[in-house]
């Protein structure tokens, strides 16, 4: 938790987020631990190519640790005016997006976040540094945000 | 042809125009000085070995490239209709592109040099959209392109209820295209002496000063000066860019009028930008190291919208200098006249913001009213960035580990373009909650009073 308010209420991204992003780190891992062991197994001997194999896998474990971390700290509110998105365990961000900056939203979704059924919601104002996304959002939940910006958006909208 | 009567019709206006016809020459002209310097080099390089094939060549070339622009001005033509700026150009693939003039943030009139000589101008307009292609008619009868500036300038204010900030004696009336031009109020006018001096002890200026001692070097310690033949193009490269700048904002005029701020500049290519009143994203004051020795300072501002200039790519994050250098008096006041009452940052940093940012901690600062918020930072080049919260885009609280460490976080607060960030750094994490908490509603506010206005 960050900023403490007591009228605000988040809700987090499906659970179904942390297995996305396991699957993603698996999918990462184990290719580079095979490909990573092969290489320091020809440069040099059997055992080392080993050691660097498992070694690269346990960096992936430890990563993964930390995945749940970063999972639960996502979260999103709506507000009357704009939108709050939190992120983050080592850096954590806060941003408020209100409804009237929005330029446009897109959803969008990768294969594997596709094959769970989430999507990744991306809201984008005319500033290029304000980066808002809410990642593993239930894919109907996503369309139906997506909506809901948007009519608020074109309702608040004001100019430049 | 091109030409425009001074009290044109509406639907004369409206009917289809052509370019100046010498407009091909000017915009290959470039390319052609280019040219022509590479055959002289040719030629020099082939004195001896007498090799006039080549020339033949790039006569070729040239030609190919003047008859191109020719077929291009041929099937280039302009209208303005109905608020609408249409450009209809392209002779295999046709492109017609129009620009609502409503969504105009400027428009300027650009003058190279071999255009000065034959007395034609580009006009340029700036969109709010992030590509760098907004609508470019060149080249115009100087006088044309100014004429056409202000009505174009005038038709895009007239449905638009924004209204200047801080320009005083100039309300916010639509103006009729005969009163602009002749109620200017100067502001300010860069010395060039200042600004050469200035050039030379920035950044620019001190590789220029390294790479220029060391060739000498090389040359005095090697005594051949054959050596820095392969060094030649990054040592005219690197001259090149202290021209370009001294090129770019020597004689930087900087007046108020009615329809906003005229901005002039430039030695060889002379460039006129009207930054309209309510497009200010962003003010800052730039005092680097050097700089505040003398003190002396760079007021830059941020207008929605690309820097067009093609040339100036690599200065993609340098703004639009107002003020290229100038006494801090003459920032302070052009920023009075930019915003109503522009805050000064006077907060200061808590003290244990020494041990994450042990060189900026010196200026960190910021203040805020219902209006703007003023952050200051930097330790090497003081930057003090005054954002309009009605232009806000969206903020941002940042903790990293140290700070929060410390008990401490930063927030920023976005406007639209990717250079300028109004960042608050390094604040008490009490206060900067409550900065996060208070900011969204005042920049609402904020808004709706620009709306209402």
């Amino acid at each position: 938790m960050t900023v403490e308010d007591p009228g605000v209420r988040w809700q987090r991204p499906s659970h179904l987020l942390l297995r996305a992003r396991r699957i993603q780190t698996g999918l990462v891992t184990a290719p580079v631990a095979l490909i990573g062991g092969l290489i320091a197994g020809t440069a040099g001997s059997a055992p080392v190519g080993l050691g660097v194999g498992l070694g690269l896998v346990v960096v992936g474990l430890l990563w993964e640790r930390f995945l749940a971390r970063r999972v639960a700290a996502w979260g999103y509110a709506e507000r009357r005016d704009d939108l709050m998105v939190k992120r983050g365990v080592l850096i954590r961000r806060q941003s408020v997006i209100p409804y009237g900056r929005m330029q446009f939203i897109d959803v969008t979704a990768g294969p594997v976040e596709r094959s769970l059924g989430l999507a990744t919601l991306r809201m984008h104002t005319a500033a290029a540094a304000s980066d808002a996304r809410i990642p593993g959002l239930d894919k109907a939940d996503a369309a139906k945000l997506r909506d809901q910006l948007a009519t608020l958006g074109e309702a608040q909208a004001a100019g430049l | 042809m091109n030409g425009l009567p001074a009290s044109r019709p509406p639907a004369e206006m409206a009917s289809w125009h052509r370019l100046h016809p010498l407009s091909p020459l000017v915009r290959t002209g470039r390319h052609l000085v280019g040219l022509g310097v590479v055959v002289l080099i040719l030629i020099f390089a082939n004195h001896s070995s007498g090799g006039g094939g080549n020339l033949i060549g790039d006569i070729v070339v040239a030609a190919v490239v003047l008859v191109a622009g020719v077929i291009s001005w041929l099937v280039t033509r302009w209208q303005v209709a109905d608020g609408v700026l249409r450009i209809d150009t392209g002779l295999i693939r046709r492109d017609s592109r129009r620009f609502p003039l409503s969504q105009v943030q400027a428009i300027d009139v650009v003058q190279t040099g071999l255009a000065r000589v034959l007395g034609l101008a580009e006009l340029r307009l700036r969109m709010a959209g992030a590509d760098s292609s907004g609508g470019r008619l060149a080249c115009l009868r100087l006088a044309d392109a100014e004429r056409l500036r202000e009505q174009l300038l005038s038709m895009a204010h007239a449905p638009t209820p924004t209204a200047p900030v801080g320009t005083a004696g100039a309300a916010g009336s639509p103006v009729a295209p005969s009163q602009v031009g002749g109620t200017e109020r100067m502001l300010f006018r860069v010395r060039s002496e200042r600004l050469a001096g200035a050039i030379i002890l920035s950044r620019t200026g001190a590789y220029a000063a390294a790479v220029i001692v060391a060739v000498v070097l090389i040359v005095a310690l090697t005594g051949k000066p054959s050596v820095i033949v392969p060094f030649l193009a990054f040592a005219i490269g690197v001259v090149l860019s202290v021209w370009r700048q001294f090129n770019t904002e020597f004689g930087t005029v900087v007046a108020a009028a009615p329809d906003g701020l005229r901005l002039r500049s430039g030695l060889v290519q002379t460039t006129a930008e009207t930054i309209r009143p309510g497009r200010v994203q962003a003010v800052r004051i730039v005092e680097p190291l050097i700089w505040r020795a003398f003190g002396w300072c760079r007021l830059e501002v941020d207008v929605a919208g690309p820097r067009q200039r093609r040339e100036n790519r690599s200065e993609g994050q340098r703004l639009r200098a107002l003020i290229p250098v100038g006494s801090r008096a003459e920032a302070e006041q052009m920023l009075g006249e930019l915003l109503k009452t522009p805050p000064m940052p006077s907060r200061r940093a808590p003290g244990r913001a020494r041990w994450k940012a042990p060189l900026s901690y010196h200026f960190l600062a910021w203040a805020g009213d219902d209006q703007y918020v003023a952050a200051a930072r930097g330790r090497v080049c003081r930057q003090t960035t005054w954002v309009p919260l009605e232009k806000v885009q969206s903020i941002r609280w940042v903790q990293g580990p140290l700070q929060r460490r410390l008990g401490l976080a930063s927030v920023r607060l976005d406007v639209a373009g990717k250079r300028v960030t109004g960042s608050v750094q390094d604040r008490d994490v009490a206060e900067a909650n409550e900065i996060l908490a208070r900011l969204p509603d005042l920049a609402r506010a904020a808004r709706a009073r620009g709306l209402v206005r």
